[in-house]
């Protein structure tokens, strides 16, 4: 027996173990993508009867099938014609676009004096921004609707969004960000004469981009979906916004489910597109977040 | 060389002698601009409602008069305390908690641990498990409802078609909260879902390969590598998801009213109830206080645990 | 990168459209949201919560009015029935935005009046339009003044009735020659009734709703509780009076009802209807607006007043009544009102529209007319509405609200054989007397 004889069996056992272990690997990792895909098809299900429903005449979701004996966007058309559904996306959009704008400029600005700056009262001030994060806005409803009232900014679109805006993550999510960068930027732009104001925009936030992103994001889609506070202040169908309109005005015409679901399918486009252009950028953001606990 | 030098230094030496005083004026003054945006949003619209609403908690004030309204001392508190509506709002908010959590958690764990095996078709998961979340609460509601419709919806003809009987699902006291339960996990799992997905990925390949070389089967190498190393996702995971159906208003609003008979009533739609549709904004504002309170707790053991993980780690 | 780029050329392609679009479209109701528009001229908000039969009843009304009157532009609004309804209307009128002209219970009316939403309705303006107490439901009208002073016009009452399947009355022997039902006007006729629909139906005697509604229990109570004479509020609701021989009374009346069998235990509301609708049950007790369904249904039935036990000669049945009203506007605008009245007035004038949904009507020229009176079943219980019995005055009281939850509740647990009278009445006073301790809001 030479060394070889012993060496080689042992190889050939190895390749045979291994070759079992791979085969029992691709059975297994078949059986999981067989089961994800599973739950993946019943995750999708809801939308996809939802969407099957819309594209039925009334007269047919009666009968709980799949199959369409004629498909027709009349539902569609009935709801955009009838409902005030694209007076609440503009609604939406307005608001939307102003509280993220807002969020971004005030969160990123505070975080970078935070950060960058030294100034009295820079630790109180730092403290009291945690304290936001502790006060979930659902706690206070009551009072800034009082507040919205003295101000005289009920039915307006400020009401909804000046509360969103002073977000304490917000400028979590900067400062963490803006402490990373290294400080030589500054001074080099500070020995050129630049003001904090140049440095702050053309310096720094140019390359924040993934922090702005990941706000930007999170301040549109919360803002988008947010029903309770826009449900108080907004009480003029012709203002509300896409989620608290579809809660709050029913169809005159009883039950309609084909109508019903095409308002649903309307009302989720706009932030189902968002999701499909952004969706990794979105992903990253949680996850990014998430991590940093 | 040296004079320039000299030239310089002495200049900034002058800059950096002045005491600090002096530059804090110096950056106290932008600090305050960048600052003032965010501050004045934040004390009008956030500390100074807190505030506002923690008075306001004392006096029996209403929406419809204007003023704090007579004085109640701890009077909204105690009658708060002794009232079954509290209690039961507050109970069923909890138990709509212990229906979603787990289940949200492990279900998310689970299609996460699956999609990191399979390395084709990600966006498919992504799509699947993480669109319902972006969608708003009114669209998910309209879904719902529709789809537990007596009668004619979805799971009633389903079930129906394998022999069983389904309850009214939103109708029946037994089965509301559940049902919610059900709509929430399919709109929210996704969210826990792409965090797990992250985590997962996090974790180096070579502990696997190593351990699968010393003969771990794939459920040791989950059970002894991926939960723990997962362990401050989970943490993260699970407050957030307590935290927030703690806060759950949307589904029971618009699916359930907080019915059958208040069956489903949780804490937030019992503060709507009593200070937008009784009007009684004095005692809601008590009621608000309280369930701060509970946040708070949820919150500051949290802090404890993340704490002591990390100490640990 | 560059696929970056291109993707948010696309963001910006649709940013774009989507803000010119709703701007282009809706500009008004954007300036409007930010705060810095008002309405559009000769624009009339209408509110209501009617949906179902009703909701396309008063669809048509509203088009006959938009017909009649083009330079106006009506924009009516449904919102959800209940608590929903009343607090979004509550919240537009704080918030400065309330429409012209929305609808509203009676009962939920005096509230609203006393948190000082609503406008009060001048008698000179309405006579301007032909609207005067003497051509209004007397009743309803009085009902609704506080302290002398209008805030509301009634467009019906709708009261709690009792529907009868004609097939298996006429079998039971119930009917007299004419075709009418014998008066039920005694505990014992009344059982007598259902002990013979009962076998005639084979199944049940009546069938009324009990479980997971509280607002049925309540209105069978009321009716037979007004009947003696029974008050349940006083004070504004401070005080709870009920009178508990008078009502315990009426809960072993009712306790009867489901425990020999008369009456199913166990019904919720569509489950009553369907019972009635396909013939299990001779009797059915609702409120009036359920016409439709059993027409739709095309099954033999008829209306009449729910049975007079023990009234006499005063008669008094549960009731409440849809009233429009004008919430209180941030600014004087005579087109406004005067759009506002004319649209209550086109109501009142399409009455018939109205009734044929079951209501009685409140404009008395309709009422009286043989045009009404050739109208049945809806014409058969019309006296309902002289006899109208509303919910008690307080601000947790009215319809839909947490009174009618509490004292409902409590009766459905007898109706269910789950209480016994005495216990389940000790319980609602509990309750009530809670209620009626905190203090109001308004």
């Amino acid at each position: 027996m030479t060394a070889s004889d012993i060496l080689e069996p042992t190889a050939a056992r190895r390749t045979v173990d291994a070759a079992q272990v791979d085969s029992r690997h691709k059975l297994f990792n078949r059986i999981c993508a067989g089961v994800l895909i599973a739950f993946a098809l019943i995750w999708l299900v809801p939308v996809l009867w939802a969407l099957d429903t819309a594209l039925k005449p009334n007269e047919e979701t009666t009968k709980t099938t799949w199959l369409i004996e004629n498909p027709t966007f009349d539902a569609f058309g009935r709801v955009l014609r009838d409902t005030d559904i694209l007076r609440w996306f503009g609604s939406s959009l307005t608001i939307a676009l102003i509280t993220t704008i807002g969020t971004v400029i005030a969160a990123s600005m505070a975080a970078y004096a935070l950060s960058r700056m030294r100034f009295r009262y820079r630790e109180a001030l730092f403290w009291l921004v945690l304290a936001g994060i502790m006060i979930p806005g659902q706690v206070l409803i009551v009072p800034q609707f009082r507040e919205m009232d003295t101000f005289n900014l009920l039915n307006t679109f400020w009401a909804v969004s000046l509360p969103q805006i002073p977000t304490a993550v917000a400028v979590f999510i900067f400062k963490q960000f803006f402490d990373g960068l290294p400080k030589e930027l500054e001074e080099v732009a500070r020995m050129d004469g630049a003001g904090y104001w140049r440095i702050y925009a053309r310096i720094i936030m140019p390359l924040a981009r993934p922090a702005v992103a990941a706000v930007a994001i999170f301040a549109f889609v919360s803002s988008w979906n947010d029903l309770l506070w826009p449900l108080l202040v907004l009480s003029n169908p012709d203002i509300m916004t896409i989620p608290v309109g579809l809660a709050t005005v029913q169809g005159a015409f009883g039950i309609r489910y084909a109508d019903t679901m095409a308002s649903a399918i309307l009302g989720a486009v706009p932030l189902v597109a968002v999701f499909l252009l952004f969706q990794r950028n979105i992903v990253e953001g949680i996850a990014g977040t998430g991590l940093k606990g | 060389m040296s004079t320039a030098e000299t030239a310089v230094r002495p200049s900034t030496e002058t800059r950096e002698r002045p005491p600090k005083a002096g530059r804090a004026e110096r950056h106290g003054r932008p600090a305050a601009a960048f600052l003032t945006p965010f501050l004045v949003l934040y004390l009008l619209f956030i500390i100074g409602p807190a505030l506002y609403g923690l008075v306001m908690s004392f006096f029996n004030t209403s929406l419809v008069q204007s003023g704090l309204g007579s004085f109640a001392g701890f009077g909204n508190y105690a009658e708060a305390l002794q009232n079954s509506d509290f209690w039961s709002s507050l109970w069923h908010t909890i138990w709509f908690t212990i229906l979603t959590t787990p289940p949200l958690i492990v279900l998310a764990f689970v299609f996460a641990l699956l999609a990191d095996r399979a390395s084709r078709g990600r966006w498919f998961w992504r799509l699947a498990f993480f669109m319902p979340f972006i969608l708003p609460s009114a669209v998910v509601a309209l879904i719902w409802i529709f789809i537990y419709t007596p009668e004619l919806g979805l799971l009633t003809t389903g079930l129906a078609k394998i022999g069983i009987e389904a309850p009214v699902w939103l109708g029946d006291p037994n089965w509301a909260m559940p049902s919610l339960a059900i709509t929430t996990i399919w709109w929210t799992l996704g969210f826990n879902f792409v965090l797990y997905l992250a985590g997962l990925q996090e974790i180096p390949r070579e502990l696997y390969e190593a351990s699968s070389i010393d003969g771990a089967s794939q459920w040791q190498q989950i059970r002894r590598i991926t939960v723990p190393l997962l362990g401050r996702t989970t943490t993260l995971v699970t407050v957030l998801q307590i935290i927030a159906s703690l806060k759950v208003f949307d589904q029971m609003y618009l699916m359930t009213q907080g019915g059958p008979n208040f069956a489903t009533r949780s804490i937030l739609e019992y503060v709507y109830d009593e200070g937008f549709t009784n009007f009684r904004t004095g005692y809601a504002a008590a009621v608000s206080m309280l369930f701060f309170l509970v946040v708070l707790a949820v919150s500051a053991i949290w802090f404890g645990i993340v704490r002591r993980q990390e100490k640990g780690a | 990168m560059t696929s970056n780029l291109s993707r948010r050329a696309v963001l910006k392609g649709i940013a774009g459209l989507g803000v010119g679009a709703s701007l282009a479209g809706c500009s008004a109701p954007v300036l409007s949201g930010l705060g810095t528009g008002g309405d559009a001229a000769g624009s009339l908000a209408y509110w209501n919560l009617f949906g179902g039969g009703d909701g396309v009843r008063m669809t048509q009304m509203l088009d006959t009015f938009r017909a009649a009157n083009p330079n106006i532009d009506l924009k009516a609004v449904t919102l959800a029935w209940g608590n929903p309804y009343y607090t979004k209307l509550s919240l537009a009128t704080l918030g400065q935005k309330p429409p012209a002209v929305a609808v509203s219970h009676l009962t939920r009316m005096k509230n609203l009046v006393a948190a000082d939403l609503l406008e009060e309705l001048n008698l000179e303006d309405l006579a301007r339009f032909g609207i005067t107490p003497d051509k209004l439901d007397r009743t309803a009208w009085e009902n609704g003044l506080v302290e002398g002073k209008a805030y509301a016009v009634p467009l019906d009452t709708h009261p709690f009735v009792m529907f009868y399947n004609t097939d298996i009355c006429k079998k039971a022997g119930l009917l007299d020659s004419s075709g009418q039902l014998t008066p039920l006007d005694s505990e014992d006729k009344f059982f007598d009734a259902m002990g013979r629909a009962k076998e005639a139906s084979g199944q049940y005697g009546g069938v009324v709703a009990v479980n997971s509604d509280t607002s049925t229990p309540w209105r069978v109570f009321q009716s037979l509780y007004s009947q003696l004479g029974g008050q349940m509020l006083a004070d504004q609701g401070r005080k709870v009076v009920i009178d508990e021989a008078k009502a315990t009374q009426v809960l072993t009346f009712l306790q009867k009802w489901t425990a020999d069998g008369l009456f199913p235990a166990a019904a919720d509301y569509q489950g009553a209807i369907a019972s009635f609708a396909e013939g299990q049950a001779g009797f059915y007790f609702q409120g009036e607006w359920e016409i439709s369904t059993f027409q739709t249904a095309e099954m033999p039935f008829s209306m009449t007043l729910f049975p007079n036990v023990y009234g006499g000669g005063r008669y008094s049945v549960q009731a409440d009544s849809h009233t429009l009203v004008i919430p209180k506007q941030p600014d004087r605008d005579r087109q406004r009102l005067d759009g506002s009245l004319m649209l209550i007035k086109s109501f009142l004038d399409q009455s018939k529209t109205w009734a044929e949904g079951g209501h009685v009507p409140a404009w008395v020229p309709f009422r009286d007319s043989a045009e009404y009176k050739a109208l049945t079943p809806q014409s058969n219980y019309a006296a309902a509405a002289a006899g109208a019995a509303y919910d008690p005055e307080g601000w947790y009281s009215g319809s839909g609200s947490n009174f009618e939850i509490v004292a409902g509740s409590n009766i459905a647990t007898v109706l269910s054989g789950q209480q016994q009278p005495d216990a389940a009445l000790a319980q609602m006073r509990t309750q009530l007397t809670a209620l009626a301790d905190t203090a109001s809001p308004i």
